[in-house]
């Protein structure tokens, strides 16, 4: 490079680690050769991440987070604004979106072991993210004050009251009131917009710090550090920077299709995106018929419905999401990849995958006897997938994973 | 593709297909609750058509003459209405707008004070600007249709959709005088025919429940107070989203870039993909 634009390069190179970081994180780090569409969702999580802040950044402009206006300030948004909606439908999109591409990453993990040894700090840090997320939408969901914020804020925050000794201090303490009100919405606001997204983005930026580090993983679970050419880069590997930006830019371009179909003509998803009842104003005078979480948190509604005493509801609901921060020292597997684990793991993660999606419903309807019982039997195979996983992963029978890919 | 690999492929898809059923399966046990509709069963479906100006305004004179005296639309704006149903503003003020101190930019925050109303009614007239989105479409088209008479009710009205709704019935005069009546129906056998005795006469049951308006009491037709109801019901999914009819515009426009932009990263992807294969 030479001229100006070369100089000027170089004075930032000498003072900034611009060309080092560019080679160390993208035209030269390498990831394995051959992986498949479930390795793209960490990159659609990413973009719906920046999706999230952009269309949040230009929210908080005409948003007021006070107990009059902030339902109203909504409606607003929605008509008198220029493109108001289209802000903040991709803002109420995007929300269900993170989940699912989020939802589909984890899985991933789960499908290709991708937390197993040296990548146990990427799916711990991973967790966290999630945790930090579930926070995140429940703030903001809260923000728009219609009848399903207002209680659905009440029942989660009530939960804090189930806490023995301290509880009761804590839920007003969380509040900072006695009841829902325009201090919980203020207070959320700032957590939901300031506190929470710092977490957020200091997670993601250990979250691909420990990757960068470890490597990413491949579906066979093979290790492609065994096999080095001469320059000490693994010959299972292509460089980052253009080739999986480019396979990255195919699945961005099918995602944001699948996006602005659902934004643009479905965006309250059936109800499941944007609740009806949210379409009208928070009234502590009346409770809604049937209060439902949105759809990514019903699994866990569900589960806090099937414990009958609040307490050990709390306790299940919080252990669940617990236990997924230990997955990596539960797995005694000799192969990452399920394609080599023997059949005790393969019947186990499909038990584990349709359990979880039966919760997700019964989360999402009316309790009946039926539902109950089944929301108990699915809860009871969650758990037994990460509790078990320790002894069916050690005594079955795993294929030899092939030593390149 | 090696046999093998095919043999794979239809395992993978005879999973998901078992899954799926399983899923539907389970759904279809479960769902055993009532209907939005209560009484009146399955609601009416209703298509919105938010390009039909005509039946826009029509909706819109209609809310104006017959609910806002009552229901406010307090989200929305004279003058946003005036111009999204291509109504001219001078003769929208002059035939629609009733108080003359009254500005295009100003919400329309209803007519009725909200405390005396409540008094009157024993509940507020809810805001309808959103009425829409938190009932449904469905909902609405068949709740303003299903009045009937019920002389054990405050105004001698009750509604097949929502039970015991503080609302009198606002378009009697347009619908007339609609009753609950019974009806010998044919009895349905288990093949699906009608049954009949062995005379070959059709077997009936008598079954309750059915709307029938009194002839000649209505100014309106069935027909025509569909379409008013209709036109109404269109107009209220507009105000409970006034860009919706643009979203949908737009949104063709969006997801046909996204498919260009995927067809030219996935050639270019291609043909880097070439590289190391």
């Amino acid at each position: 490079m030479n001229g100006v634009v070369g100089k000027m390069f170089g004075w930032f190179n000498n003072r900034l680690p611009v060309a080092n970081t560019f080679e160390r994180h993208l035209s030269k780090h390498p990831v394995p050769s051959k992986v498949n569409f479930w390795y793209l969702f960490g990159a659609l999580a990413a973009v719906v991440l920046i999706i999230q802040i952009i269309s949040g950044i230009w929210l908080i402009m005409p948003y007021s987070n006070t107990e009059e206006q902030a339902f109203s300030s909504i409606e607003y948004i929605m008509r008198d604004v220029d493109y108001g909606w289209v802000i903040r439908y991709i803002h109420t999109t995007g929300a269900s979106m993170f989940f699912a591409v989020v939802y589909l990453h984890m899985f991933r993990g789960l499908l290709y072991g991708s937390y197993q040894k040296p990548k146990e700090l990427v799916w711990v840090f991973g967790c966290a993210i999630y945790l930090a997320m579930m926070a995140e939408g429940f703030l903001g969901y809260v923000l728009p004050y219609g009848q399903m914020s207002y209680w659905g804020a009440q029942v989660i925050i009530s939960l804090f009251g189930a806490i023995p000794y301290i509880g009761e201090s804590l839920e007003i303490w969380v509040r900072g009131d006695y009841y829902i009100s325009g201090i919980t919405v203020s207070r959320f606001f700032a957590l939901h917009v300031v506190a929470l997204p710092l977490v957020l983005i200091a997670l993601v930026f250990l979250h691909l710090i420990a990757l960068h580090e470890v490597g990413a993983g491949n579906p066979e679970g093979v290790d492609i550090e065994k096999y080095l050419d001469e320059d000490g880069v693994p010959l299972d590997s292509v460089p980052f920077f253009p080739y999986k930006v480019l396979n990255a830019l195919v699945g961005i371009g099918v995602f944001m299709t699948v996006f602005a179909i659902i934004m643009f003509f479905f965006p309250e998803g059936g109800g499941y995106f944007i609740e009806m009842a949210n379409f009208e104003e928070a009234n502590p005078l009346v409770t809604p018929e049937h209060i439902a979480p949105v759809w990514y948190y019903s699994p866990y509604y569900a589960m806090l419905r099937a414990v009958p005493d609040k307490l050990g509801g709390l306790i299940i609901m919080g252990s669940a999401v617990a236990i997924l921060f230990v997955v990596p020292w539960l797995d005694n597997s000799k192969a990452a990849s399920i394609r080599y684990k023997g059949v005790y793991s393969k019947v186990a993660l499909a038990l584990f995958g349709i359990s979880f999606l039966t919760l997700g419903y019964l989360g999402t309807v009316g309790v009946t006897e039926v539902r109950k019982t089944m929301s108990i039997i699915c809860t009871f195979i969650y758990f037994a997938f990460f509790i078990l996983m320790p002894i069916y992963t050690k005594f079955e029978k795993t294929k030899k994973v092939p030593e390149r890919l | 593709m090696t046999t093998k690999q095919k043999v794979i492929k239809i395992n993978k898809s005879v999973k998901f297909l078992l899954l799926f059923t399983l899923l539907f399966g389970i759904n279809n046990l479960l769902s055993a609750e009532g209907g939005p509709c209560k009484d009146y069963g399955d609601c009416d479906k209703f298509k919105y058509s938010l390009n039909d100006m005509e039946s826009l305004q029509s909706g819109a004179s209609t809310f104006l003459n017959y609910c806002y005296g009552c229901h406010s639309l307090q989200y929305s704006r004279w003058g946003r209405i005036a111009k999204d149903l291509q109504i001219p503003e001078d003769i929208f003020f002059e035939n629609l707008v009733f108080d003359k101190s009254i500005k295009a930019g100003d919400l329309m925050t209803g007519a009725m004070p909200k405390d005396e109303s409540a008094q009157w009614f024993g509940v507020a007239p809810p805001d309808l600007t959103l009425v829409s989105r938190v009932r449904g479409d469905d909902w609405l088209y068949s709740y303003l249709r299903t009045y009937y008479e019920d002389s054990s009710k405050q105004y001698g009205v009750n509604n097949l959709v929502y039970p015991g709704t503080a609302m009198p019935n606002v378009l009697a005069a347009l619908q007339g005088n609609q009753k609950l009546i019974c009806k010998n129906i044919p009895i349905i056998a288990k093949n699906g025919g009608e049954k009949r005795d062995s005379e070959g006469n059709a077997l009936t049951k008598e079954k309750c429940g059915f709307l029938q308006v009194e002839e000649g009491t209505g100014s309106l037709n069935k027909e025509d107070f569909d379409k008013v109801i209709y036109d109404l019901t269109n107009f209220l999914v507009y105000v409970g989203e006034p860009s919706k009819a643009s979203r949908e515009r737009i949104g063709w426009y969006v997801i046909f870039y996204f498919l260009i932009f995927t067809a030219l990263s996935a050639l270019l992807y291609r043909e880097y993909h070439k590289d190391y294969h």
